[in-house]
């Protein structure tokens, strides 16, 4: 480990953690009839299977929990979180040029999807929800497939807040003009 | 016919040990639960890890095989004798000539060691960016945020968080639904106005030494802002 005194200094969250803490906590409300369809979790190899590799745990019961705090009705793809296939994107796959391999290794993922019969897809990821939603849904037949959405996606479409109030605005725009006349940030039209 | 090659186990490139290549018991789990087989012709994790077993790493580290492998460790995990082939695949990557690096993995780590994010945004232009959306979210139709701004730099702040940077370059309205949740939760948060990059490449790249430099700098922006907690990136 590189830096162990981060541990002692910080306490340092993943955003599995922070969610259900916000939702453990009632902080934020949830409105779960958004999100009738059928819905599936991608489990991204780092979340996943690596961390249980490398620490011992893994964060997939926390990302199912989030996400059926928000959706009605979920389904597992099969190999469950653990053996779950890589979307095809992982270790920079996204960003390299070798397209034609990183389509095919995804054709294992889509045709888990599309046994899933899911409408939704959730992905805590970005590369995986890249993958998903840009490359495999252009090449493969995926079923009921209709839309992937990030976990903080999912939860910030399902939020049910009230908005501040008058005080709490006027404190927050006295802190804005004060920050945006430190940074010399100036807005037009405005 | 070729001469017979002979293993120099003392300059080895990538080290054997009972944990790497050297405990392999040939059966194959590996490659056959790995999407990634035969992607590369000729290659599959198992071949992979016999070759360096077997004296051939440089035939590895110069094919495409360790790049078209995820790193996923679907094998590993599998693996009855626990070959460490996530981190004997990286270290091929490592082992690669930085110039010959798959773009843009290497130029993109580059870039975020000299210029503080892999897409080389300036602070300037982020900074505006943020205040623009700022303003748009607390006149959103659907989900109106009004108090809300984006506090840069903020001292003392619960959460710092960090930024990928395709969003502010490509995708910014996906930097909101984070904030919408912040909103929502009335946390005291910050991102730091500069070295604000989430993603790390030089994980992917084979680059050690950026790969710390960027863990260093999240550390650097929490402890400079006196922040109690940090979100650690996607």
């Amino acid at each position: 480990m590189w830096f162990p005194e981060a541990f002692e200094e910080f306490k340092v969250l993943s955003i599995f953690e922070l969610l259900r803490e916000y939702i453990k906590t009632g902080r934020i409300k949830l409105d779960k009839s958004k999100h009738p369809q059928l819905t599936t979790v991608h489990d991204p190899c780092n979340y996943g299977r690596k961390s249980q590799i490398s620490f011992g745990d893994h964060h997939c019961d926390n990302s199912r929990w989030i996400v059926s705090q928000c959706c009605e009705n979920m389904v597992e793809m099969i190999d469950g979180p653990l053996n779950n296939h890589c979307c095809g994107a992982g270790g920079g796959a996204w960003a390299m040029p070798y397209t034609e391999e990183r389509m095919a290794y995804g054709k294992h993922k889509a045709d888990q999807i599309k046994k899933t019969g899911a409408e939704l897809v959730i992905a805590p990821c970005h590369n995986c929800r890249d993958q998903i939603m840009k490359g495999l849904v252009e090449e493969f037949d995926m079923g009921n497939y209709k839309e992937t959405m990030y976990t903080w996606e999912l939860v910030a479409e399902s939020l049910a807040y009230e908005p501040w109030s008058e005080e709490e605005i006027k404190k927050a725009h006295a802190e804005r003009d004060a920050q945006f006349e430190r940074d010399g940030v100036e807005l037009e039209e405005w | 016919m070729q001469d017979p090659i002979s293993i120099d186990i003392k300059n080895r490139r990538i080290a054997t040990s009972p944990e790497l290549a050297d405990a392999c018991f040939t059966c194959g789990t590996c490659a056959s639960g790995c999407p990634a087989t035969n992607l590369v012709p000729g290659w599959d994790p198992r071949k992979a890890i016999r070759a360096i077993a077997l004296g051939l790493e440089q035939e590895v580290i110069d094919s495409k095989w360790p790049w078209v492998c995820t790193l996923c460790g679907r094998c590993q995990y599998a693996c009855p004798m626990g070959v460490q082939l996530i981190k004997t695949f990286r270290t091929c990557r490592i082992l690669r000539e930085r110039d010959l690096v798959p773009d843009p993995l290497h130029r993109g780590t580059m870039m975020n060691f000299e210029r503080g994010n892999n897409l080389g945004i300036p602070t300037d232009d982020f900074l505006f960016l943020l205040a623009d959306l700022g303003v748009e979210m607390e006149e959103d139709e659907k989900q109106p945020c009004p108090g809300f701004y984006v506090p840069v730099d903020k001292e003392g702040a619960n959460i710092i968080v960090t930024v990928n940077s395709k969003e502010p370059f490509a995708e910014p309205d996906d930097m909101k639904f984070w904030w919408r949740i912040f909103y929502a939760a009335k946390e005291d948060w910050t991102i730091s106005s500069t070295n604000w990059e989430g993603v790390n490449w030089g994980l992917f790249s084979g680059d050690d030494e950026n790969w710390k430099i960027q863990v260093g700098r999240v550390l650097e922006n929490a402890r400079r802002l006196k922040v109690k907690t940090i979100l650690y990136p996607e």
